[in-house]
């Protein structure tokens, strides 16, 4: 009964849209299907199809839609066992004997072909399934994928506009940058209807706005009062400009009265004129000249009635020169723009000859210099020119001598009062060849000088007391200058002043000793005459001057120049001492700090053979005699005699060897040349056999020191 | 140069320091300083020496001939005045240094000169009496012990310039600037010789004078020079064995050896050997020479010293060559 159907169905099968009539018919289906399962469900359908094919087509997928899945996997199971159970009849009945076709087998396997269609079916709505699951998936993921999108693109909108507000958050505006006043001085001073304390309280803006408006007002309100200064200003400055006139007016007529005065002036002796003038210049002297005047001027009104200070050079120049007199260190770079303008003009001047400007600009004297003279009781006078070098900072000092007596006399003396030397070493070592100044050195670098001993006879001497006087201190650590001090020109002032005053004395002292000694005549004063006995046989024959080379040549006094007591700043002498036959050359070194260094004898005796101080230790003693003992013959302070004592001394030691020489010397033929007439105790003594050159002045007698 | 000698030794315990001297150059001094006298400490380890103007100054040996000494080694540690004029002689007995200035004698405790840092001739007998020769011509011993005179020998015509003590035969030996050798027996103070170097041909030198400068005795040998040229005695025969040839005076003399070692007048130490020739001339620093002395009393610090006309002390360490100068 089942067999037709099923085969018709199975030719018969046509897709279509599901309807709900036909649902509802499933949906019996379902209900019968607790019954004997697929049977009725499966001819019912094809029943239906067979009939109404053109009204509705049987749709299997809408069937499926209305299927259950687990009650077709149930389905499923049960089908699968009913097979296995009808296969399994089929075997038992096959095995007891039953004939292939028989009812029973028959009847089986018409029964398990119906569960085949049913499995079949099963199959196909699975894969329906399937399919459908998957259409679905796919269309949901689309859907996401929309929104997704969505998503993104609202997220960019987000961060845009965040970077706007951003943008707009930093935007500065100019008005932070007006200064304004105080928020509180803006609502005590500006008026209520620009500040408007009802708006401005509660909204910042609103306040702002108005702080700016009051701002704008009052800055008009001072540009007005800019203008009408101005206006103001004007007028006074062409009051002055009137007034100055009138006042310049007024100077010839007060000239003339000035004038008219002068004679008054002089009539009454009173020099406020001179005085006035010399202020009048000192104001354009350099710092350490007018250190030095002021100094100078004071020291001379309080110590010394014999010092004259006054100012010389031109005062035209110095004015140009001086705006404020301390930018003498700026004039340099000053004068070397100009220069470096002339040289551009005259482009052919060579190297060397740029150099030489150069050398001459920094050498270059300020116009006013300082004129110092030092009367002496003798009437002589000192004359100290000092100078200022604006462009080393140094000052120089040149020297002149105006004796009262006639000084042609001595030929040696030529040096003594020679402007060059005479202030050598007025301190010890200082001989005012090189500039005090250490920063001197590398100025002179760069302008090619090697020696600023070169310029000295041009410039004066940079003695480093004149640097004191002038209140100029160059420590030697530190190149920097100082400026001038007053009071260490103050404290130099004295003791230089005597010094120089003490120099000249002894040179002009000096001067006329050697135009006597010249004419072999050695002056011996009074109060000197008890250091030597009354008769001296020996005779000066010669005083010469020396050169420092010719002195060096001497054989005899290389143990002098060897113990480091002559430098070649001294002056040099050559006295010849005679007795008969025997001659005694004396080399003299002159300190010029003489006579607080005591001068130096050498000597060298030709009387049968030459002897020296070397050699001879008799002679030895004798320089010794002459050098050793200067507190015996430096006679009364300030011991200006020291050299022509000891002048007499040798000779008195001379007739002292001889004498005591012929007497030792036994066994000589003839008469002796020197008789002895000086009384000595004893002729020789020690184990050198000196001879006694000491003389005891009350007894008249020689002894041994 | 007066006779009346001072009657005793100063002990001096207060110390002498440099006289701050009217003179204003140090450098000037130095320039003109003679050295006359020099000795060695009783250890050896230290030189005094004396200059014209009366100072003595000590020296430290060992620290001068130390490895490590420097320009400062070379300069005295003590210098003091000890008279008014010059130090002619210096000796040490095993606690003191004597000094002869003009006229007196002082001694210094060595002690205490080196804790810190005349007469002419003196000269010193075993039984502790001091001999001294001088101005007055005289030949005094004195007692050490009590500082008395004990006895006066006399005899010379001029000054003596140098004495020497046979302590075996219990002689003395004087030269004087009167040209005679005298030989006293110092027990009876009589002279038991007088040698008159000065007429003997060999020796005389009449261009020089016929003075004595330096006497020494080895055994039965004499040496002595002066005015007359060095000249080597047999004291036996009483004859000159032999004269040396030596240009200057010569002004001290000493046996070391069989070398005689002798300086005077010239810049250099003469070494003779007793057959009369000069083997060599070593050059020293001042242009005449005073003094010689061998420190024998140390044997690490055995050195040559000589000074004459400067201010500088030769040491010399060999005989051969100058090792260097201490120098006032």
């Amino acid at each position: 009964m089942s067999t037709d159907p099923l085969k018709k169905r199975k030719t018969k099968v046509i897709r279509g849209d599901g309807g709900t009539p036909e649902t509802k018919r499933i949906r019996g289906d379902a209900d019968q299907a607790k019954f004997p399962p697929a049977l009725p469900l499966v001819g019912q359908r094809k029943l239906y199809s067979g009939r109404k094919q053109d009204v509705r087509v049987y749709n299997e997928e809408v069937e499926l839609e209305g299927r259950d899945t687990e009650q077709d996997y149930i389905l499923y199971k049960s089908t699968c066992e009913a097979v296995a159970k009808l296969m399994a009849e089929i075997q038992d009945l096959k095995a007891s004997g039953a004939k292939e076709g028989s009812m029973e087998v028959e009847e089986r396997r018409r029964r398990g072909s119906v569960h085949f269609i049913a499995l079949k079916k099963l199959n196909r709505m699975a894969h329906m399934r399937l399919k459908k699951a998957r259409d679905q998936t796919h269309e949901a993921k689309q859907r996401v994928d929309v929104l997704h999108l969505q998503l993104q693109n609202l997220l960019y909108e987000v961060l845009h506009l965040q970077k706007e507000i951003g943008k707009c958050l930093e935007f500065r505006s100019q008005h932070e940058e007006i200064e304004l006043v105080s928020v509180d001085e803006f609502f005590q001073e500006a008026p209520a209807e620009i500040s408007r304390p009802h708006l401005t309280k509660e909204d910042p803006h609103q306040l702002t706005l108005a702080r700016l408006d009051w701002e704008l007002e009052q800055r008009k309100r001072l540009a007005e009062q800019y203008k009408s200064s101005l206006c103001t200003k004007e007028k006074i400055l062409k009051g002055i400009e009137m007034k100055k006139e009138y006042l310049n007016s007024l100077q010839p007529g007060l000239q003339a009265i000035m004038q008219a005065s002068l004679p008054v002036q002089e009539y009454l002796s009173m020099p406020f004129e001179r005085v006035q003038k010399q202020a009048e210049v000192a104001r354009h002297l350099p710092p350490p000249l007018y250190v030095l005047l002021v100094q100078a001027s004071a020291y001379g009104q309080a110590c010394d009635t014999n010092l004259s200070v006054s100012i010389s050079g031109d005062v035209d120049e110095a004015k140009a020169l001086s705006r404020p007199p301390e930018d003498s260190q700026d004039d340099e770079s000053d004068s070397d723009a100009e220069e470096e303008q002339q040289n551009t003009k005259r482009r052919r001047a060579t190297v060397g000859v740029q150099l030489d400007d150069k050398r001459k600009e920094m050498l270059k004297r300020h116009p006013l210099s300082l004129c110092i003279e030092l009367n002496c009781k003798d009437g002589s006078i000192l004359h100290l020119f000092f100078y200022y070098l604006m462009n080393l900072n140094i000052l120089t000092v040149k020297v002149k001598v105006s004796a009262s007596a006639d000084l042609s006399g001595a030929i040696s003396a030529g040096e003594l009062l020679n402007p060059e030397s005479l202030l050598n070493c007025l301190y010890a070592s200082d001989h005012g060849q090189e500039t005090p100044n250490p920063a001197n050195r590398y100025q002179f670098d760069k302008v090619g000088i090697v020696s600023f001993a070169d310029y000295v006879a041009e410039l004066g001497h940079p003695y480093v007391w004149v640097q004191s006087l002038g209140g100029l201190h160059f420590s030697s650590d530190s190149p920097q200058v100082e400026g001038p001090h007053s009071s260490l020109s103050a404290s130099h002032m004295e003791s230089t002043m005597k010094l120089l005053r003490g120099r000249l004395q002894a040179r002009l002292a000096l001067h006329k000793q050697f135009s006597s000694l010249e004419h072999s005549i050695v002056p011996v004063s009074n109060e000197c005459q008890h250091l030597f006995p009354a008769k001296v046989v020996s005779r000066l024959a010669h005083w010469t001057m020396m050169s420092y080379e010719e002195f060096v040549e001497l054989s005899f006094v290389q143990h002098v120049m060897k113990a480091g007591l002559v430098r070649n700043t001294d002056l040099f002498f050559m006295a010849t001492v005679e007795r008969g036959t025997a001659r005694l050359q004396a080399a003299v070194v002159l300190n010029p700090r003489y006579p607080e260094i005591t001068p130096l004898f050498s000597l060298s005796l030709l009387w049968k053979g030459e002897r020296s101080g070397r050699t001879d230790d008799n002679l030895r003693a004798m320089e010794s005699e002459v050098n050793v003992f200067r507190s015996e013959l430096q006679g009364p302070r300030p011991g200006l005699q020291l050299l022509t004592n000891q002048m007499q001394r040798l000779c008195v030691c001379l007739d002292v060897y001889l004498e005591t020489e012929s007497q030792v010397c036994d066994g000589s033929e003839g008469p002796r040349e020197f008789p002895r007439e000086k009384m000595c105790l004893r002729t020789a003594r020690g184990p050198n056999r000196l001879k006694p050159f000491k003389y005891n002045h009350p007894q008249g007698f020689f002894s041994h020191r | 140069m007066n006779n009346n000698k001072s009657g005793c030794i100063f002990i001096c315990v207060c110390f002498y320091f440099l006289k701050s001297y009217a003179l204003t150059n140090r450098r000037l001094v130095l320039l003109h300083m003679s050295v006359f006298s020099q000795t060695f400490s009783p250890c050896g380890r230290f030189l005094a020496a004396g200059n014209n103007y009366g100072e003595i100054a000590v020296f430290s040996l060992s620290a001068a001939l130390s490895p490590d000494a420097t320009g400062m080694s070379q300069k005295p540690i003590l210098t003091f005045a000890a008279h008014e004029g010059p130090v002619f002689s210096l000796i040490s007995t095993d606690t003191h240094l004597l000094s002869a200035g003009n006229g007196e004698i002082s001694a210094w405790s060595w002690a205490e000169l080196t804790k810190r840092v005349s007469n002419e001739i003196v000269n010193q007998l075993s039984d502790n009496s001091l001999i001294v020769g001088g101005g007055d011509n005289n030949i005094h011993i004195m007692d050490m012990e009590t500082g008395t005179f004990k006895s006066v020998l006399q005899g010379h015509k001029d000054y003596i310039h140098c004495l020497s003590f046979r302590e075996r035969e219990g002689e003395l030996l004087s030269g004087g600037e009167d040209g005679a050798v005298r030989i006293w027996d110092a027990r009876t103070g009589q002279t038991v010789h007088c040698i008159e170097v000065f007429k003997y041909e060999e020796c005389t030198r009449p261009q020089f004078g016929k003075w004595i400068g330096c006497l020494t005795t080895d055994s039965d040998w004499m040496l002595c020079g002066g005015g007359p040229a060095l000249s080597l005695w047999h004291l036996r025969s009483m004859s000159p064995t032999s004269v040396f040839s030596l240009a200057g005076c010569q002004r001290e003399a000493v046996f070391y050896q069989d070398l005689i070692l002798t300086v005077g007048e010239g810049p250099y130490v003469s070494h003779c050997v007793p057959g009369g020739t000069v083997k060599a001339q070593i050059p020293s620093s001042s242009p005449s020479l005073n003094t010689l002395t061998l420190n024998l009393n140390s044997n690490e610090h055995r050195v040559m010293t000589t000074a004459g006309s400067s201010d500088q002390i030769d040491v010399f360490t060999n005989f051969s060559y100058r090792a260097f100068s201490l120098s006032f």
